[in-house]
């Protein structure tokens, strides 16, 4: 099963062009196996729950819903590939947000709302940045571990946006800006009702697919594997660790500044309350989604994948009435099982390779041992 | 069969279990389905809501000879955003009505107007979003209770004195609305009340009771206490401060849950304004039961505070059990009549000190 993964390579210089194959990447085994699971489980919610499931508002709004964490999961996959660990992703969502809404609020009816629109989604871009360029800098500056580093950003980031805002929440934007994410895209027009917003969706399938292209066909996403797979064998193939490290915080900001740029136009306001604790709901997307907390393993559709599976399971719990009380023991649970089942069969792989690897070796080294004896006999 | 297989067939067959054994059955009748969503399903005042919610939608069903289901959507902790997303789905999955307590008012109002625009009538209840196209609101009034919590205090030590107002969050914008009912009436009506200051806090019992003691460290004069909420009761860890180092201070706070009474018990807090939280949902199905039935409803209800004093205790007790609290002290229900007479009566107490 290894040999079907996104793993690291024995040494980076692998990495340094991407082979053809990998430049169209297919979907995995693994991500197979996630597929397989989120169909079987819509299949089994679409018979049990029936119409309260299956219709075009419950779907837009289970992808829509799905979209901020899916967004910010495939950033943090490659900072786990990377071997890394951001725990301050909420907290930039947060500020990102309010900076942004601080732009966008009240807007004068005399300027040009579009003017103020894109001034607001590029201040959450660059304030998302910004705060990754930080976390990135002060993760390769200080030699500190990053969970350390972004522990202590997380508070920062959060506190400014509480001080910033004084614990208001900021709204009143442009409809400029706010109707971008709540188009209908016209697809009324297909039957389609009026309510259903698909720009979160597309979104985030965008963002997906330009993390699939950055780390499976481009070289310095490939940079990415090398580092989380062997830090000291990257460096001493000639590699700008340092670089490629801040880059994957700046990425995962600029993940969490696409987020709440999308959160804003959907829920129309911004306070620094917002994604508390989805710093967790990040990463369980991403290390369900085959990201290896170690780093070197780990895919941007497989992020995807995660997140589309746990709130899947979200929407089951809800469609099917079940007690909404137990829906964090339920997902906790089917982390946990998903994660240790694919840890298990990695672990299986592993051994099934060795063993093969053994049976290889098993005639070589009684060839080598023939060989010494004869030379032996001869030299005597 | 692969690994990667058999974890997709684990997996696979434990959802199906899960769905299968957690669905529910399918009852016969017209179905009526209300969506509630509160606060945070961590909060025992939202349980009481729930509960009083299930128990009208029960009684209704009765009458009525239909199906209510009360569909709770409550998120574990407060989010405003989920709440939206849980408005929403509720909409799209064909919910009749919901019912909303706002944990931030300006996040959910598209989607309450998303709904709304469905044909899915929604209603709040006790933080409101005044903006959106709700059709109601069941709550008390802030500014009136802010007076009410104020006039009582007056009523415990006198019309003159040093007063501290513990206000929690100071950005709330329902407690600001209580702090301002309080100084408009000590402005209007209590000239020799001197307000020492607004104490805020994190919400906590822990960092209220430490702002409760900062306080009176720093102002030993300080008289009475006007709590715009009743966070530090929450813990019993200042009954033996104000019974032993400031026996002459005394406490006025809003809402009366289970852990709370001992204040009352001890004299600490002679009056407690409680909240009729089973309340909130009863009456919200209530009317949104009405407004479906194409009844016209009234904008904004007001809920009038009940007063808990050592005299209504044992009643105030039974009324919580009878809510569904299951931690009233058992020496509380000892002290007045169980039954049926107690629960109607306190619920139907109207305001105490309401001096409009």
């Amino acid at each position: 099963m290894e040999s079907t993964q996104t793993s690291a390579p024995p040494a980076a210089l692998d990495y340094a062009r991407p082979p053809v194959q990998r430049r169209l990447p297919l979907p995995r085994l693994q991500e197979l196996g996630l597929l397989l699971v989120i169909f079987a489980l819509w299949g089994t919610l679409a018979i049990l729950a029936g119409g309260r499931f299956v219709n075009w508002g419950v779907q837009i709004n289970y992808f829509k819903d799905t979209s901020i964490v899916a967004i910010m999961a495939v950033g943090m996959t490659a900072v786990i590939i990377s071997g890394g660990i951001d725990l301050s992703v909420g907290s930039i969502y947060a500020l990102a947000g309010v900076a942004s809404a601080m732009v966008l609020q009240n807007p004068d009816p005399n300027s040009s709302m579009w003017a103020i629109t894109l001034v607001g989604i590029a201040t959450a871009l660059a304030v998302a940045v910004g705060c990754g360029l930080i976390n990135g800098i002060a993760v390769v500056g200080l030699k500190v571990h990053p969970f350390i580093i972004t522990l202590g950003t997380m508070l920062v980031f959060r506190g400014v946006a509480f001080v910033a805002t004084k614990a208001r929440s900021i709204g009143n934007f442009p409809e400029t800006f706010t109707d971008l994410a709540r188009s209908n895209l016209g697809l009324h027009w297909l039957g389609v009702p009026r309510f259903v917003q698909p720009v979160p969706m597309l979104v985030m399938f965008a963002v997906t697919a330009l993390g699939v292209m950055y780390l499976n066909a481009m070289v310095a996403g490939r940079h990415v594997y090398a580092v989380g797979g062997n830090l000291e064998t990257a460096r001493f193939s000639g590699l700008r660790t340092n670089g490629i490290l801040v880059g994957v915080y700046v990425l995962v900001g600029l993940s969490a500044g696409v987020a709440t740029t999308l959160a804003n136009g959907i829920y129309g306001s911004a306070s620094s309350a917002r994604g508390v604790g989805y710093e967790l709901r990040v990463i369980a997307a991403a290390v369900v989604g085959g990201a290896s907390l170690s780093g070197g393993r780990g895919s941007a559709f497989g992020a995807l994948l995660g997140a589309l599976l746990i709130q899947l399971i979200s929407q089951g719990i809800s469609s099917l009435r079940i007690d909404q009380n137990y829906n964090d023991i339920i997902i906790g649970f089917a982390i946990v099982v998903a994660v240790v089942l694919d840890h298990v069969s990695r672990q299986l792989a592993e051994r099934r390779l060795a063993s093969a690897a053994r049976v290889q070796a098993e005639p070589i080294e009684a060839a080598v041992e023939t060989n010494e004896s004869r030379s032996q006999g001869e030299t005597r | 069969m692969s690994n990667a297989m058999k974890m997709v067939a684990v997996l696979l067959g434990s959802a199906m279990l899960l769905a299968a054994g957690c669905q529910d059955e399918e009852q016969q009748g017209e179905e009526i389905r209300i969506g509630l969503i509160a606060k945070s399903s961590n909060n025992p005042v939202f349980l009481a809501a729930r509960a009083g919610a299930e128990a009208r939608a029960a009684e209704l069903s009765k009458e009525h000879g239909m199906n209510i289901v009360i569909d709770w959507q409550t998120p574990p902790t407060e989010n405003a955003e989920e709440q939206a997303n849980r408005i929403n789905q509720l909409a799209a999955s064909g919910a009749d009505a919901i019912i909303v307590s706002a944990s931030g008012a300006e996040a959910i109002t598209p989607a309450i107007d998303s709904a709304v625009a469905q044909g899915v009538p929604v209603m709040m209840f006790d933080s409101d979003a005044p903006n959106s196209d709700r059709f109601a609101f069941y709550g008390v009034n802030d500014l009136q209770t802010g007076q009410n919590v104020i006039d009582a205090l007056v009523g415990v030590i006198g019309d003159q004195g040093d007063v501290a107002i513990l206000a929690g969050n100071q950005n709330a914008p329902n407690l600001q609305e209580r702090v301002r009912g309080i100084r408009e009436r000590v402005a209007a009506q209590y000239p020799n009340i001197r307000i020492v200051d607004v104490f805020y806090h994190v919400e906590t019992p822990e960092d209220a009771t430490d702002a409760v003691r900062r306080a009176m460290e720093a102002n030993p004069q300080i008289n009475g206490w006007a709590m715009v909420g009743g966070w530090p009761l929450f813990s019993d860890a200042l009954v033996q401060d104000f019974k032993n180092r400031w026996p002459n201070v005394k406490i006025v706070a809003v809402d009366a849950l289970p852990a709370q009474l001992v204040y009352v018990e001890q004299g600490v807090a002679p009056v407690l304004l409680a909240q009729k939280v089973y309340d909130w949902g009863y009456q919200s199905v209530d009317l949104t039961f009405r407004k479906l039935q194409g009844e016209d409803v009234p904008e904004i209800n007001i809920m009038e505070l009940v007063p808990v004093t050592p005299e209504s205790l044992g009643e105030w007790a039974h009324q919580l059990q009878d809510w569904g609290f299951e931690d009233v002290p058992q020496r509380y229900l000892e002290m007045g009549a169980a039954g049926e007479g107690a629960a109607t009566q306190a619920a139907t107490a109207p305001a105490t000190a309401d001096g409009n």
